[in-house]
């Protein structure tokens, strides 16, 4: 049962993505938190989180969130891809090890998805948004992966 | 997931599902973009699905957004006492004019017999999901089809203009905002009666674009929509310039988009004017039917 934890934790990063939060009076812009929880769990437990998780999850996202469907998804199922050629130089680094390398993953996200919102609107779009949006995940990144890595110990041990 | 598999046999599912699984999301945002009606059941589902987990994962949000606003209007409560004595001296005199115009109104009304305007019905809902990405500008509300709510309709605050219904579950809806992308409302200047469209861009203040090429925006410049298009009733307030450079004309709506917390879906009697999504053959022909106010109209 507590092998359903990656699973559970990124559906919650799904859904947290499209509350409407809006303490700060003007933050429209959420955090990418699923691409978080993807980084997080195909570093340490890949198993506990398949590709057809990320898929769904993605898929989800998208049509809830209103988006052109699919693109959620292909964006997580790439992450793991190249996560999973590079995940053997992340486990048991140092933190700001593994926190370039998710600004490095956030950075990449953040302009494949401005290039394929952009192939889909016929249109060059404003960058602005999104450049702030993944400098915001890149911010929040420490955070995300404390709580993680916590509830990982926790339930899940060392793994 | 629990179901114990050989690491060699997970190893070759895993090289096989990845890559199959990205074919088959590209495969989607394809047929996603070619043909709306085929997505469009499914996102309906969904909606309908996640509604019930939204409404209550968004009660904390709001009673934590509730909490913020509180605190931040305790601190400015001074400040606020003195500007609103101010406010309510100045709307005293609006109000007595009001009065004289609306007796006026009902004279002249009665004098020339003009037909009186249809009636609306509004439902008040609360915002359950926002899109919370930096591509597109919605919101997702708890009331859907079994309240009534139907493509079209004008998604309102007390202070304007929020945007219209884009889809409807049973009992969630979407709201697509005025700054989004596809956004496109035919609005008129107050004063000078120009014609425009208001065009979201996905910022916080979308475009003005003049229908006729002389026209020229001056900010400060009060914008109503227009009812051209017959998506929108006329007079709805809509933003104000808030200024002008060599793009063009940029407009501050007056409802604070990101922080709607409720708003009114109401209904105009104007529902049917909005096309529905359409199929990929049905396309050229729709659109060409469906004016400014139609469905996203990006090439």
């Amino acid at each position: 049962m507590v092998n359903l934890l990656p699973v559970a934790t990124t559906v919650l990063a799904a859904l947290l993505s499209i509350e409407p939060f809006h303490i700060g009076g003007s933050a429209v812009l959420t955090p990418a938190f699923t691409l978080m929880a993807t980084y997080h769990w195909t570093i340490y437990r890949p198993d506990l989180l398949p590709a057809l998780i990320l898929f769904l999850v993605g898929m989800v996202q998208d049509l809830l969130s209103g988006g052109p469907p699919g693109v959620t998804a292909v964006t997580l199922l790439l992450a793991r891809a190249i996560i999973l050629i590079h995940r053997r130089h992340f486990v048991d680094r140092q933190f700001p090890f593994v926190w370039a390398g998710f600004t490095v993953l956030a950075g990449g996200a953040t302009f494949f998805l401005w290039a394929l919102h952009s192939l889909l609107a016929a249109d060059f779009l404003d960058l602005r948004g999104p450049v702030f949006r993944g400098v915001l995940t890149i911010a929040v990144f420490p955070i995300a992966t404390f709580l993680l890595g916590r509830s990982q110990r926790a339930l899940l041990g060392a793994g | 997931m629990l179901i114990r598999i050989s690491p060699a046999r997970r190893a070759a599912i895993e090289r096989l599902s990845l890559p199959l699984l990205v074919v088959i999301s590209m495969l989607l945002i394809i047929v996603g973009k070619a043909d709306q009606i085929a997505v469009q059941s499914l996102r309906y589902s969904v909606m309908d699905a996640a509604a019930p987990a939204l409404d209550m994962l968004s009660r904390p949000a709001a009673a934590l957004n509730a909490t913020a606003d509180r605190v931040r209007r305790f601190v400015a409560v001074y400040r606020d006492n003195a500007r609103l004595a101010e406010e309510n001296e100045r709307l005293l005199g609006w109000q007595q004019l009001a009065l004289r115009l609306s007796a006026e109104n009902a004279e002249l009304r009665e004098l020339s017999k003009l037909v009186s305007e249809p009636t609306t019905s509004f439902v008040t809902t609360r915002v359950i999901a926002d899109s919370g990405g930096a591509y597109a500008r919605s919101l997702m509300v708890n009331a859907g089809r079994d309240s009534g709510v139907t493509r079209g309709q004008a998604a309102i605050t007390g202070e304007g203009l929020v945007g219209r219904v884009s889809d409807v579950g049973s009992r969630a809806a979407r709201i697509l905002l005025i700054t989004d992308l596809n956004s496109r409302v035919p609005v008129i200047v107050e004063t000078t009666r120009q014609r425009a469209i208001l065009t979201g861009d996905n910022t916080a203040r979308p475009i003005l674009r003049y229908a006729d090429a002389g026209a020229v925006a001056h900010i400060g410049d009060r914008l109503v929509t227009s009812g051209q298009g017959g998506v929108f009733p006329p007079g709805l307030p809509v933003g104000v310039v808030a200024s002008v450079d060599s793009e063009g004309a940029r407009v501050e709506p007056y409802a604070a988009l990101s922080r709607v917390d409720y708003l009114r879906i109401v209904d105009y009697g104007l529902a049917d004017a909005l096309p529905g999504p359409v199929s990929i053959a049905a396309r050229g022909i729709k659109r060409a039917e469906a004016g400014t106010g139609g469905p996203p109209l990006r090439r």
